[in-house]
């Protein structure tokens, strides 16, 4: 019993002492209870919002670590010369794209140390990218022309440990000819900006997207660009393509065959090494132009890739303004290449008939100014006055016309127009005129003023491409061709004068005697067997007036020198136009000519090849076109 | 509370690790950072026991192994093998010892002689992964090793540090398909980017077939990956084959001859010149390097000057030619002999490489890839390189030659292909016409 009565007891206090347990326990497992429940509630807030708030967030977050999307470049075409000869090629080349899939925004600085790139500038980048809200598969390029050493630094570094979010692309880039061979003429490309792509012209493009900027791969953006590809892969945790989920090929663009001929481009570019000018060489039968030379020149290869900006820097900052075309853009004053067109004016329009003479004592005195000549030479009549180039028999001639009547004739010859060259930014010119006077200076015109226009000077200016123009329209008989420099070009139809070829022929023949008669002032054009005609000018920067009251004349203000010259004589193949700043003389610029069209003719030697497929002129000396009235004179807008 | 405990013990333990597990991951999930805590706990935890394992195997699995074996052998040669067995034991282990030795000297005397600050690891241990190669040694964070840091041994590269933990690093072998280093051919000088292929050989990628890498030459690091620095061997050129875009080039690593043990990892890398001669013995034997190694590293953007279009080998022609004749292009006097342009060569097609790399200028000479039709690739291959044995091979490839005078491609005829001048025509002059139609052209 007692033992009984000891068990109950042991029991009993058992019992309380579980009962005094559990209530020493109790709030201990309470806070266990609560920090439990509290431990759940982080997990569940941690899930729902894994699951239900922003499932879609994490699921993209999961799909961007195994997808990746690889841009493929669509090679730009070719650009070519009429003979097929490559101009501007492509060359293998790697750029360099950030995924955004996998972009992390502190990677950026590492990754721009190790590549050389302005940290701030990359940032911008990215968040101009971010901000347009393009789609998160597009990648950002952020270099181009990667270098070996930037390939080694780029491969070694895209690990998925490193910097997952570089992605190198393997691209065709383009190649240009070195030391600015035709560099105007072809243009370059770069990226579109944020400006283009606000225009209408560049509406459809995307950042990053690589346009031409200028000259031919500007004219003919849509024919060279090719439209890009794009791969989709998956990625395993390395990095390494597994599979390929999507693959968009990109399609090449197309290439395109120019009316330029290597040959000539390559000697007119060599005549005017270390000098500064243009040299345009057309075919006037057709306008084709076979050669078109700027100088100062830049590099285009600057600009395949992203042209730095000490590079742009320097281009924009040189004198000599090397990014322009001097070509169509240099407006100059023609000098006494205006000459031709005066005298046929004068023939045309009555002032001045086969037997006008004048006597060159050395200048003249209209309206009480005394206008000097650069020579004496004595009598002069219409031929003597072309081929001696004298300034007094011009004279003459500029002052018996009215300004309205030169100016006429100056525009049908195409000057005071752009030549509607397929090239972007060509320049007008200027024709004055009673009429261009008030529009520009809100003054008349007076009769003096004719005499320095009928020597090329004063307001007159013009470009290369619109005096070879001219003077080509001239040399087949009044008929003048859209220069153009591809051949399938939509061409405005070629316009007629209102010219007697009688004037016409004496106009040529004086021009053949400027480069073949004794005292000819373009004697240094001169080609043994070929009947080369031409024109001089040497065109005043400074005037005479200016000098007298002793302005120096700096090196950049001297005279510039002009030629300009066909051949043959009769049925003319080609016209040369050359300008040579501060070349001070025209003879010396007649050199660059002759030199283009002897290359012209040797390569024509040594082809034996049949008639020519594109001029298709009758035989004889010059094709007369119909004459029309003054008044339908159609001139290129 | 603690019978609560004790009840449940195991119950309670399973539900702390699955609790800390889940907090861990809700942790991450909500900070959104890629650092694997568990994995560095993990491994910092592991890391010693397994360097006391690696211990224990390297100095005792030998001896035991050989004991189980010597046990198999039959009893009437038992003395007599028992004491082969113990001299073969005994010379493994003294040749072992040898190569311990020597690479423990090689190592130190390299630790010594390389301008890098270096600190010398041993590897513990395999990482993870199908396709990766990776291994784990034994000095982490605490001894100042960061991730990126390169790992090398006396004779040659071995791979990066791609995590590092307190006490251990993982490094990525040269070997693994996503690793890469800038390399630089030693007698060639040219740059490449050296690939892992997930086997035994590297290539090496994005040299111009144009380029010439002989086999058997050697390669080094060329410091433009920012990990390696200048001047570590790489390997010795296997193959070599011309590929599609790039010369396919095998290098056999020269880092991992024989597994790597004992590895430097570089600290603060130094750059060297790349030896100009052949290799000084990659081993611990380190020659002095040449003070006049040339700098052949190309800077800034590259030089497309190097390839060239028509357009540049047609202006070199004619340069050439009016420097032939002594004639400047856009000067003459009055009577002066124009230049002749009549012998121009290949005018009506693509002249080839060599004609219009006669010019002196430097950039013509330069070999061309813009146009220049690559000759059909031929491999070559010799057996792997060993070690020591030896000046590489000079076994040229050749089709890395120059470019052959190939035949001009034929491009269509001119559009405006003159007419044949009528004698005479040039003086003879017909009269002027009065009213003859004019054709216009056709493309009017």
């Amino acid at each position: 019993m007692k033992l009984h009565l000891g068990r109950e007891d042991q029991q009993s206090s058992a019992n309380q002492l579980l009962r005094d347990d559990a209530k020493f326990a109790a709030p201990k497992i309470a806070f266990f209870q609560y920090l439990t429940v509290a431990v759940f509630l982080f997990l569940i807030t941690g899930f729902w919002d894994l699951q239900i708030r922003n499932p879609e967030v994490y699921q993209e977050r999961a799909l961007e670590n195994s997808v990746k999307s690889i841009p493929v470049l669509a090679p730009r075409g070719k650009i070519l010369d009429r003979d097929g000869r490559v101009i501007v090629d492509n060359h293998d080349s790697f750029s360099l794209y950030l995924s955004r899939e996998n972009l992390k925004m502190e990677h950026l600085r590492p990754i721009a140390e190790g590549l050389n790139l302005d940290y701030d500038g990359l940032v911008a980048r990215v968040r101009r990218f971010q901000s347009r809200g393009a789609p998160q598969y597009e990648p950002i390029a952020i270099k181009e022309e990667l270098t070996p050493g930037e390939l080694a630094f780029v491969d070694s570094h895209k690990d998925a440990s490193t910097f997952p979010e570089l992605e190198v692309v393997h691209v065709q880039h383009r190649l240009y000819p070195r030391d600015g061979l035709a560099a105007h003429v072809i243009g370059y490309v770069g990226e579109v900006s944020e400006a283009e792509l606000g225009t209408p012209e560049f509406a459809s493009f995307h950042q990053g997207d690589v346009i031409g900027k200028d000259g031919i791969e500007r004219q003919y953006n849509d024919q060279l660009m090719g439209v890009d590809g794009q791969r989709r892969v998956e990625v395993d945790s390395f990095g390494n393509e597994r599979h390929v989920l999507d693959d968009k090929e990109a399609i090449p663009g197309k290439n395109l065959q120019l009316t330029i001929d290597l040959d000539l481009q390559a000697v007119a570019e060599l005549t005017l090494e270390n000098r500064r000018g243009a040299v345009v060489a057309l075919d006037p039968r057709t306008g084709e132009v076979l050669a078109m030379v700027s100088r100062p020149a830049f590099d285009p290869n600057l600009f395949a890739g992203r042209i730095r900006s000490k590079d742009w820097k320097v281009l924009l900052d040189n004198p000599a303004h090397p990014l322009m075309n001097r070509a169509i853009q240099a407006q100059q004053a023609p000098g006494s290449t205006f000459k031709p067109i005066m005298l046929l004016a004068g023939l045309e329009t009555g002032a001045i008939d086969d037997n006008f003479h004048i006597s060159c004592p050395g200048g003249a005195t209209f309206y009480g100014h005394f206008y000097k000549c650069w020579g004496r030479h004595g009598t002069v009549g219409l031929h003597q006055g072309l081929v001696h180039s004298c300034d007094t028999f011009f004279y003459n001639v500029g002052n018996r016309m009215d300004i309205d009547d030169i100016a006429r004739y100056a525009e049908m010859v195409g000057y005071g127009h752009k030549t509607g060259i397929d090239l972007p930014h060509e320049a007008e010119g200027v024709v004055p005129s009673r009429r261009w006077k008030i529009r520009t200076l809100h003054e008349k015109w007076f009769a003096g003023e004719n005499i320095s226009v009928a020597i090329g000077q004063g307001a007159t200016t013009v470009t290369p491409v619109q005096m070879a123009s001219a003077i080509g329209g001239i040399a087949i008989g009044g008929m003048w061709f859209q220069p153009h420099l591809v051949p399938e070009v939509h061409l405005l139809p070629a316009r007629r004068g209102d010219v007697n070829l009688e004037n016409i022929r004496k106009v040529i023949d004086g021009m053949y005697g400027v480069v073949n008669e004794p005292g000819g002032t373009g004697g240094r054009a001169h080609l043994p067997g070929i009947e080369v005609c031409g024109k001089t000018g040497s065109a005043q920067l400074v005037s005479n007036a200016a000098i007298k009251a002793g302005f120096k004349v700096a090196e950049d203000m001297k005279d510039n020198a002009w030629f300009v010259g066909f051949a043959p004589r009769e049925n003319p193949e080609i016209v040369v136009a050359a300008l040579f700043e501060n070349g001070v003389h025209g003879q010396l610029a007649a050199p660059i000519v002759r030199d283009v069209l002897k290359a012209y003719f040797d390569k024509k030697a040594r082809l034996a090849q049949p008639q020519p497929q594109i001029a298709r002129l009758p035989t004889g000396l010059l094709q007369a076109p119909p004459r029309l009235p003054a008044s339908s004179l159609a001139v290129n807008p | 509370m603690d019978f609560f405990l004790s009840r449940y013990r195991h119950l309670t333990v399973l539900l702390i690790v699955i609790t800390a597990q889940l907090l861990l991951i809700a942790y991450q999930v909500r900070t959104n950072r890629d650092i694997p805590l568990i994995r560095v706990w993990a491994v910092t935890a592991v890391t010693p026991v397994e360097q006391g394992l690696e211990f224990v195997r390297r100095y005792t699995w030998g001896f035991v192994e050989d004991y189980f074996v010597l046990l198999n052998v039959h009893s009437a040669n038992v003395k007599l093998q028992r004491e082969n067995g113990q001299l073969k034991i005994d010379n493994n282990y003294l040749k072992n010892e040898l190569a311990t030795a020597d690479r423990a000297r090689s190592l130190s005397v390299f630790e010594a002689r390389t301008p890098s600050k270096t600190i010398a690891a041993r590897v513990i241990g395999n990482g993870t992964g199908a396709n990766s190669k990776v291994v784990f040694v034994d000095r982490g964070s605490t001894s100042g090793v960061e991730s990126g840091m390169a790992v090398v041994t006396p004779d040659g590269i071995v791979g990066k540090v791609v995590d590092a933990y307190p006490t251990a690093s993982l490094v990525m072998l040269i070997t693994d398909p996503t690793f890469a280093a800038g390399v630089i051919s030693q007698k060639n000088r040219v740059h490449g980017t050296l690939k892992g292929q997930g086997h035994a050989e590297c290539l090496v990628d994005y040299v111009q077939n144009e380029e010439r890498v002989d086999v058997g030459e050697w390669f080094y690091t060329s410091g433009d990956d920012r990990i390696f620095p200048k001047g570590f061997p790489v390997g010795q050129v296997a193959a070599v084959q011309n590929g599609k875009t790039f010369k396919e080039i095998y290098v056999t690593p020269s880092g991992m001859q024989g597994g790597a043990e004992e590895v430097l990892i570089v600290l603060q890398g130094v750059h060297q010149e790349v030896p100009a001669g052949e290799l000084a013995a990659p081993g611990y034997r380190i020659q002095p390097l040449p003070a006049d190694a040339a700098s052949e590293v190309p800077q800034g953007p590259p030089q497309p000057g190097a390839l060239a279009t028509d357009a540049d080998r047609l202006r070199a022609i004619y340069k050439q030619a009016g420097a032939d004749q002594k004639h400047v292009y856009g000067e003459g006097v009055p009577g002066s002999k124009p230049p002749d342009f009549t012998k121009i060569p290949s005018v009506h097609g693509v002249p080839t490489p060599a004609s219009a790399a006669q010019p002196s200028t430097a950039s013509a000479a330069q070999p061309s890839t813009a146009s220049a039709a690559a000759p059909p690739p031929v491999a070559q291959t010799v057996p792997k390189p060993k070690l020591k044995s030896g000046p590489p091979a000079e076994t040229g490839d050749p089709t890395d030659d120059e470019p052959s005078a190939a035949a001009p491609a034929q491009h269509p005829a001119p559009a405006y292909a003159p007419q044949k001048a009528a004698p005479g025509a040039a003086t003879t002059r017909p009269p002027l016409p009065t009213s003859a139609p004019v054709t216009p052209p056709s493309n009017q």
